[in-house]
C-alpha cells in the first residue's frame, strides 16, 4: 500500500469507499502547481476485474469536474495506452495516477479531443471496449 | 491518507486475486529487506521464484499467467524486455527442501472464464458494433433505399426521432414483401 504511504503529490485514495467495495476505488487528484490544472480537483474511478493485475483496471474520470484535455473525453474516458494494450501487471494504482498527472501537467492547451462529441455518443460505458488509437505522445 | 494505518496493507486487492498467500507478511511491518524479494506481480514474497534475464523477480505462477495472457507479445512486466519461459532462471534458496524447477510444476489452474453480457440498450441502438445491428442488416440486403431509411432513423433515435421500437414492430409480412420486391428488382436488372 505504498499509495497510502507515499502517494504522488496531490493524490489521495477514498479509503472508506474502497473498504465498502474492494473492487471499486475513487482517487482524489489535484492539478499540479504550475500547470494549466493548478488548483483544480478531480476524481478518478478505478474498477478492478477478477483478472487484475493480469488485466488492466477500468479507469475513468468521474464527478463534476472532468479535466479538459486533448486525451480526455467529456464522459471521463481517458486515452492512455497503459490502460489497455501497454498494461503491465507490475503497474500499480500509484503508477497509473502518476501517469495521468503527468499527462495533465504536460498539456499546453486546454481542449477536448477533436472527435469528442461523436465518441461520447457512440462509445460503450466501459472505456476498455473502445479500440483506442494511440498516435500522439506529445501530451 | 493519514487516516490509514499500516494495518490496512493486508487489504490490498492483489493479495486476494493471487493464490499464493502463504507468505507470513500479514501483521508484521514490511522492511526494505523483505520488499526486495517481493514478486513484481502479486507483491507477496516470491514463491517458486524465478528471475528474468533483465533481473526482475516473480513467482513462477504469476509470471506464467502473464505469459499466457499475451502469448504473442511476451514482455517483462517491469521493463518490457523480451522474456520467455526458457529465459528465466529459477531461484533456489537454502530453505526450499526439494529443489524442483518451478517451471516443471504443473501450471496453475487456469481461472474460470466469465464474460459480462453485452448491455442491451446502449447509447444508440443499431449503431454500435454488436447489439441491434442484425435488424439493420436485414433491410440493407434486400432494398438499398430502405437501408438508408433505417440508418437515418437510428441516427435520430437519441434526439427524439422515430423510436427504434416502432421499426421493430413492422409486420413480418411487410418485410417479406419488401424482400421479394427487391429480389425481382435485381432479377430484372441482371437478367431482364
Amino acid at each position: 500500500m505504498s499509495l497510502l504511504k507515499e502517494p504522488p503529490p496531490g493524490v489521495t485514495v477514498d479509503v472508506d469507499q474502497a473498504h465498502t467495495k474492494l473492487t471499486e476505488w475513487v482517487v482524489h487528484m489535484e492539478g499540479a502547481p504550475g500547470t494549466l490544472y493548478e488548483g483544480e480537483k478531480f476524481q478518478l474511478q478505478f474498477k478492478f476485474s477478477p483478472k487484475y493485475p493480469f488485466d488492466s483496471p477500468e479507469v475513468i474520470f468521474v464527478g463534476e469536474n472532468i479535466p479538459i484535455h486533448p486525451h480526455i473525453y467529456s464522459n471521463g474516458h481517458i486515452c492512455l495506452s497503459i490502460l489497455t494494450e501497454d498494461w503491465s501487471p507490475a503497474l500499480s494504482v500509484q503508477a497509473i495516477c502518476l501517469s495521468i498527472i503527468s499527462m495533465l501537467s504536460s498539456c499546453k492547451e486546454k481542449k477536448r479531443p477533436p472527435d469528442n462529441s461523436y465518441y461520447v455518443k457512440t462509445c460503450s460505458a466501459n472505456p476498455k471496449k473502445t479500440k483506442w488509437w494511440y498516435h500522439d505522445d506529445t501530451v | 491518507m493519514a487516516t490509514a494505518g499500516p494495518n490496512s496493507s493486508s487489504s490490498d486487492s492483489r493479495s486476494e486475486s493471487s493464490n499464493n498467500t502463504s507468505g507470513g507478511a500479514e501483521g508484521e511491518e514490511e522492511t526494505p529487506d523483505n520488499s526486495n524479494f517481493e514478486c513484481n506481480i502479486c507483491l507477496d514474497t516470491a514463491k517458486d521464484a524465478v528471475i528474468s534475464m533483465c533481473g526482475h523477480l516473480f513467482c513462477w505462477p504469476c509470471l506464467h499467467q502473464w505469459l499466457e495472457t499475451r502469448p504473442n507479445n511476451q514482455t517483462c512486466p517491469v521493463c518490457k524486455a523480451a522474456i520467455s519461459r526458457e529465459k528465466v532462471i529459477p531461484l533456489y534458496g537454502r530453505g526450499s527442501g526439494n529443489q524442483q524447477d518451478p517451471r516443471d510444476k504443473l501450471p496453475p489452474r487456469p481461472p474460470g472464464q466469465r464474460t459480462e453480457p453485452e448491455p442491451q440498450n446502449g447509447f444508440m441502438p443499431g449503431f454500435g458494433f454488436g447489439e441491434g445491428g442484425g435488424f439493420q442488416f436485414h433491410f440493407g440486403i434486400g432494398a438499398f433505399p430502405f437501408g438508408i431509411f433505417t440508418t437515418f432513423n437510428n441516427w435520430g433515435a437519441g434526439t427524439g426521432g422515430v423510436p427504434p421500437e416502432m421499426e421493430r414492430e413492422l409486420p413480418q409480412l411487410l418485410q417479406y414483401i419488401l424482400l421479394i420486391m427487391a429480389f425481382f428488382f435485381y432479377w430484372n436488372l441482371f437478367f431482364g
